[in-house]
């Protein structure tokens, strides 16, 4: 009798033993799988991520670029002025049609800049100028992509 | 008193479809227990802000004048034969230089302006990174 219940305690133990260990095993899979989702997920993530640095670096190195296009835009400027101890107002006395048209020139030039820089559309002969007599003097870096700066 | 038979069997009978009604009178028809709620969440992708770029400038076109004292008669002659007010608004030579300056800056300004919008769109638009 004695040896029957414990034989009956003992395959009860035993069966739930097995039941536990089941459902141990149940609960790591699941574990198992939420980790590899997480795991996936965060690589996701952190590729996203790189990608988007990537993006501000090159954003941030296209805008360094613009501004430092502008700096040199405005020491042409300034150059176009001053070249050679030149003195406009002397200019335009000695010379005065002359200056009055090279003036009217570059504010149309200048205009001209204004109304790309607000998102106006090139035209073909803008995109085509490659040689000095052909840029907008006053913003090539802007009005004329393709020409390249040449002494 | 003894029921016969058939007279027992009906009355099982009875007691069962009065349980069965009281059953069903108590879990009003409900047996198999109440549907579970099921909470999900779908991801709505943000409204883009779709607003077209703003239209570029058309600038008019304007006309220098270059007065001197030597030529001074001769362009408010030439003003007044065209019919056009004997009246000039002048700066001189170094404050046309400012006002050279003055203009580059502004468009450069409007470059850099609409240069990081075009930046920003291209951000948050091409790569997704809308929230």
């Amino acid at each position: 009798m004695i040896f029957a219940v414990i034989l009956i305690t003992g395959v009860a133990g035993a069966g739930i033993y097995v039941m536990k260990l089941r459902s141990d095993n149940a609960i790591l899979k699941a574990n198992q799988i939420k980790l590899e989702t997480a795991v996936a997920e965060q690589t996701k993530v952190l590729e996203q991520q790189k990608e988007d640095f990537t993006a501000i670096l090159e954003s941030n190195k296209k805008l360094n670029v613009l501004i430092n296009t502008f700096k040199k835009d405005l020491q042409d400027l300034d150059k176009r002025f001053t070249k050679k101890n030149r003195d406009i107002g002397k200019l335009a006395i000695e010379r005065t049609e002359s200056i009055e048209r090279i003036i009217n020139g570059g504010s149309k030039n200048a205009a001209r800049c204004i109304e790309l820089a607000s998102g106006a559309e090139h035209t073909e002969a803008e995109l085509k100028a490659t040689l000095k007599s052909e840029i907008n003097p006053e913003c090539p870096s802007l009005a004329n992509p393709n020409y390249v700066h040449y002494e | 008193m003894k029921m016969s038979h058939y007279g027992t069997y009906w009355v099982s009978f009875f007691k069962g479809v009065i349980l069965v009604l009281l059953i069903l009178a108590l879990t009003g028809c409900s047996i198999g227990g109440e549907k579970k709620i099921k909470l999900f969440q779908i991801e709505q992708p943000r409204e883009k802000l779709d607003y077209p770029m703003p239209t570029a400038l058309q600038l008019e076109e304007l006309k220098w004048i270059i007065i001197t004292s030597e030529n001074a008669d001769e362009v408010f002659a030439k003003l007044e034969a065209a019919g056009i007010d004997p009246v000039l608004f002048g700066i001189t030579d170094k404050d046309f230089q400012v006002l050279a300056r003055n203009f580059a800056q502004i468009r450069q300004k409007l470059q850099e302006t609409n240069n990081l919008l075009e930046e920003y769109k291209k951000y948050y638009e091409d790569t997704g990174n809308s929230q």
